[in-house]
């Protein structure tokens, strides 16, 4: 499998965060052009791959997890402790014949991502 | 304490919970067959530096880069600080940290420090390429975005980074 996926987890509830907008762009021409806006299902991920195998490529990629909003619907979750905001992701394809995994984890004060698997 | 096989082990314990192929076991073992890079941070795992405690400071920004893949302070980090202002960010100053893995100087202070959108971005690729780790082209990683907000500035906020090629990690720090 090839392409890009994420997931997104709130690990202060230790659930998935279901309902999250993800906007995910490329660089092209020194530019990030919005590829398609996706939100999260009840699993914390895409219905359908954030970018499909076919269309990988060699270049640079941006995902913007809007968690703000999600963070302050919860309840129980004061707005002044909201630390992290809205995290950017931007990283590289290098070889479009392998997959990039990539989850975001957040709470309220901390925000971490890596490539998974 | 600095014996040779010692270290192995930490930098592959290390490799392991980052979640890196052999493929990258192997290019950690050229960092360290190179021995001791020649700007800072020091060999992997070698720490000569207390953990500091700000509290009772002042309100104020610090930051404090975390090197997870050599289990150093991140030294020598290039890091451009700008703001959310209306449509955009303006960049306020660019800072690199010291042999701490601290910039010299608050992040933040006084009338400088404000509440507002930050955003952080950490010259990655730079910082790990100058220490010889092998790299893909382009890199996983290379300038990284770390957006916050201080939410109200008579507070106190620290920001750590902990940081390898693969990922990184911040929160609101102590």
């Amino acid at each position: 499998m090839a392409g890009i996926s994420t997931h997104v987890l709130d690990t202060d509830r230790g659930r998935p965060a279901s309902g999250v907008r993800i906007d995910f762009s490329m660089m092209e021409d020194g530019k990030w052009r919005l590829m398609r806006s996706v939100v999260t299902n009840a699993d914390g991920r895409t219905d359908k791959p954030i970018l499909p195998g076919g269309e990988a490529k060699v270049g640079q990629y941006e995902l913007v997890f809007h968690v703000t909003d999600y963070l302050k619907a919860r309840s129980g979750t004061a707005e002044a402790d909201i630390f992290i905001d809205d995290p950017v992701v931007r990283f590289a394809i290098f070889d479009a014949k392998q997959h990039y995994h990539v989850p975001m984890l957040c709470a309220p004060g901390s925000f971490t991502t890596y490539r998974g698997s | 304490m600095d014996h040779p096989s010692n270290r192995s082990e930490l930098t592959r314990r290390s490799l392991v919970r980052v979640g890196l192929s052999t493929a990258a076991v192997a290019s950690a073992s050229t960092v360290m067959a190179q021995g001791a890079p020649t700007s800072p941070p020091a060999k992997p795992g070698a720490l000569t530096t207390a953990p500091t405690s700000q509290t009772g400071l002042s309100p104020r920004l610090t930051l404090h880069a975390i090197d997870n893949f050599h289990g150093t302070p991140a030294a020598g980090m290039v890091c451009d600080l700008a703001m959310l202002d209306g449509e955009g960010y303006k960049p306020l100053k660019t800072i690199t940290t010291t042999a701490t893995g601290r910039p010299a100087d608050p992040v933040l202070i006084d009338d400088a420090f404000k509440a507002g959108h930050y955003e952080l971005v950490m010259h990655f690729e730079d910082y790990f390429s100058k220490l010889g780790v092998k790299l893909p082209n382009p890199n996983f990683l290379s300038l990284v975005p770390i957006r916050f907000q201080i939410r109200d500035a008579g507070q106190r906020y620290h920001l750590p980074v902990l940081l390898t090629p693969w990922g990184y990690s911040y929160y609101r720090g102590s």
